[in-house]
Parts: C-alpha cells; structure tokens; sequence
C-alpha cells in the first residue's frame, strides 16, 4: 500500500509561491500573498539548471548558482531576470528577450522589486481583468513606453513586481495605460 | 561545498508523484501559457504510471497544482463513476493526501475528460481539460512546423475553409466536439472535445482554465475573463446542441446536456450528462438538503 509522503517544507513553499504567482499573473493587478517576503522563494519555485538567469543582487546570484542555472552576464541571454530595482533599469532592459511569434515562451519572466500603492497609476486591460482595474506602482512611465514597444503580443515578457510577501503579475496580454 | 549540501535527504516518493525539477518545469511553462492564453507551450511532459492518451498531461497539471487541502473532483464525460475518473482522482489522493469530491461547488481542482459542469465556476477554482489533439489545424495541416508557422501568422484561413466546406456539403457546422475557438483575438485553440454546449461556457469566464495534453507534449490556458470565441460565419450563428427540450429520465432534470441512450423497439432515452448534478436534484426531491449552484445554462439558454 502506497503511503502518502508528506509534502516537506521547500515542496509547500514552492506549492504556495507557484499559486500566488499563477493567480497574480491569471488577475493582473490584483495583489497576491507570498509565504515569504522576498526573491528567494520565487527562485526556489521556478529556477532549475535548465534556465538561465540575470540578477543584479550578489546574494541571490549564489542561490541561483546553487540550484545549477546558468548565470547570464546581461539580460539578453536570460530567460529569468531578478531586478531589486526598475529605476533607471530602462536601458538595460530594452534588451530584454521578448520571444517571437513563432515561440512566444521564449518571452523572459521578469520578476522585479517594485512599490505596491506608491508612485504611478495605470489601468490595466486584457485577459484576466474584468473591464479595466487601476493600480499604482513605483515604476515611472517611461518604463511602460519602453515596455509597450517591446511587447507586440503575442511576443513580450512577463512581469511579477515583487513588494515585500506581495506580488502582482502584469503578463504581456496586458495593455497597461498611464494614468 | 561538500556532498550532503548539493542533495536532499533521501524519501521513497516524492510529494505528489511527480520531482521537483518535473514540477519547476511545468510551473514555468504553465506561468507562460496563462500571459499568451490559447497559444501551446511545449513541455516535456514526464512519465506517471498511466498510459499517455488516458490524461497524462491533466494529471500532471493537477499534480503540479495539489496540495494537502486541495480538494479534487475528476470528471470523464460528465460522469463521476467512470472507471478513468475514479482511478486518476484515488491516485492524486493517494499521492497527495487531497480531499476528494463529486460536487462541483466543494472542489478547488476540478481535472476533467470531454465535460465542463454544468455548475458556475467560482472564481477561486481551476478546471483542468485532458486533451488528446492540442493542435486545431491538425486536420488541415498535418505538419506540425507548418502549422506553428501558421499559428505565428494567425492564419486560420484553411479552418474557416472547413467550417465553410461542412455548410456547402451538409447544409449546416457538423464539427460536434472541439470546436475550434479564437482565444483573446489571437490564437485559434482547440478546447478540447469539450461539447459545443460547453464552449461558452470558457468565455468571461471566472474560474482558470488549464488544457494540457500528455501524449503531445502541449499545454495552454485561458485565464479568467479572457474571449473565447468560436469560429462561426457573421450569417450563420453560433449554435449549441438541441438539448434544450430533453428531459433525463433519472432525476427529471431538464434543460441539460444529455447522454443518449437507446432503446429496446427504437428510439432513445436520455440521462443527464454531468452526473453529479442529476444526483443532487435525486436528492432535492427526496428532500435531502444538498445545494444545487447556479448554472449556465438556465431552461436551457446559456445565461451567464
């Protein structure tokens, strides 16, 4: 008779992470709790020796050593980028890979630390939002210009803007508006 | 570094069947199908002690999903009890320790073969379709570059070609199941042979869809509130089966999807297609409380 194994710890963590993650980005704009504050569980949760990441926090380069991945030297090579922060990140993102029409998951997951209810709001539109939501983020606009140009659906990346346990998930079907 | 810090302690099975590196793979590749919906992400879907063909690629969403106070419903073509469904909702429990359910209204996962319930999806749950051909311009392509190259051009013409093709020679759309549906106005997915009674029902819809198939190695999603469009003529509209007038035989619950079964001297009988519905109505008219939800379809009109 099989017995159930019960889950361990980094199993629940990543369990609990990969939700508030898949909900964050099914409900752009909505604000979903992490059990942990911080980059570290998104790591553990989605970055294995088959990805290769960008990170600009040397803490979190050896933890993404650790579990194999390939450490990329600038953002176009990664298919993972950690950001502790956006400001002024313009420039180096507009590299960032966007996929192409034919593999459009070849689109990176950008996970940033961005300010929840601080800074710019936009409204938002597209699949997973009913009508239109509004929220404000720290990020400044020039961010979402940069963003609308390289984002020709269904080419793009993915955002999960990281504020402490909270994320919230802009994927690229999103039509982000500067209010 | 040394040895023991590269590895995990040794366990006979791993959580939910499937390793973590199985799982991180799926968890990325399901991250991308929600931010293209309807558009098919390859992965690499792993062996589990089931045939590919019987809802590996499910089972291996669902088993990705579950944890200890998930609660699982398995449907196979409406039906609760079918021997498909049984086994695959014993072995999630098994190896997850999840709750099981044949209530739709009770289940966060509900992992399903050819059926949506009847039942409104809250916004809470996650449905999860078996499908056997992810590629909708398989008939019409049956090279599987070509048609990546087509779903990259958004050119569907050849699928509008059949659908018209079908009117020409019958007189009407005879595509039964997988109907062939625009997702967000960009990508023309399968929604696997989900009845055309269930199509809408994929439309604004609140709950999350994932479809996976195991044997093609495919999966995609339609998150919540995303269009999901049939493909139809602006002259010729959008039509669901004629079941809006039958009446199932068992519970006496009319306005449904129904099986039909035949007779003994000819002609049919029908039962009601999500079988746990017709369960909960036995119940209601034996006076046992139970809590039927609202459902879409509504003396038969799709009113959501």
């Amino acid at each position: 008779m099989l017995t159930v194994a019960p889950p361990d710890a980094v199993e629940l963590r990543a369990n609990a992470t990969f939700e508030a993650l898949m909900w964050a980005l099914s409900r752009p704009g909505d604000i979903r709790d992490m059990p942990e504050a911080g980059f570290s569980a998104v790591v553990e949760t989605l970055v294995d020796l088959e990805c290769t990441v960008f990170s600009d926090d040397p803490d979190l380069r050896a933890q993404i050593a650790a579990t194999g991945a390939l450490q990329a030297e600038d953002v176009s090579q990664a298919d993972h980028v950690f950001l502790s922060s956006l400001e002024g990140a313009e420039a180096r993102l507009v590299a960032l890979r966007c996929g192409s029409a034919l593999y459009p998951d070849d689109g990176a997951t950008l996970v940033a630390a961005v300010r929840h209810g601080v800074g710019q709001r936009v409204r938002l539109s597209g699949p997973g939002v009913d009508g239109t939501i509004e929220v404000t983020l720290g990020i400044a606009s020039g961010f979402w210009a940069m963003r609308a140009m390289l984002c020709a659906y269904p080419e793009g990346f993915d955002m999960l803007l990281v504020d402490g346990r909270s994320v919230i998930g802009i994927p690229r079907s999103t039509k982000v508006e500067v209010l | 570094m040394s040895l023991s810090s590269l590895t995990r302690p040794w366990a006979a099975t791993s959580y939910g069947f499937l390793d973590a590196s199985a799982k991180r793979e799926l968890r990325r590749k399901m991250l991308k199908a929600i931010a293209v919906p309807g558009c098919q992400m390859p992965y690499a879907s792993r062996e589990v002690p089931m045939a590919r063909g019987w809802g590996t690629g499910g089972l291996q969403v669902t088993l990705t999903l579950v944890n200890p106070t998930s609660t699982v419903k398995v449907i196979d073509q409406g039906a609760d009890d079918g021997v498909n469904a049984a086994s695959i909702r014993r072995f999630i429990s098994r190896v997850s320790g999840a709750s099981e359910t044949w209530d739709t209204l009770a289940a966060s996962i509900v992992q399903s073969r050819h059926r949506v319930p009847e039942e409104v999806m809250r916004e809470d749950q996650i449905l999860v379709l078996q499908v056997p051909n992810p590629e909708p311009l398989r008939g019409v392509e049956p090279n599987i570059s070509i048609a990546r190259q087509m779903h990259a051009d958004a050119d569907y013409g050849k699928l509008w070609l059949t659908l018209y093709e079908q009117i020409v020679r019958k007189g009407r759309i005879m595509q039964g199941a997988a109907y062939p549906s625009m997702v967000n106005g960009r990508h023309v997915m399968t929604p696997s042979p989900i009845p055309r009674w269930d199509v809408p029902k994929l439309n604004m819809a609140k709950h999350l869809t994932f479809l996976s198939a195991g044997r093609e190695k495919r999966l995609f999603a339609v998150p919540p509130f995303t269009r999901v469009e049939p493909l139809v003529f602006s002259d010729r509209p959008y039509r669901v089966e004629d079941h809006a007038d039958l009446t199932c035989r068992r519970s006496g619950v009319s306005g449904y999807f129904m099986n039909e079964l035949p007779i003994d001297g000819g002609g049919s009988a029908f039962e009601v297609s999500d079988s746990n519905l017709g369960i909960k109505a036995i119940q209601q008219a034996e006076g046992t409380p139970v809590e039927i939800g609202k459902t879409w379809y509504r003396n038969g009109e799709f009113s959501a």
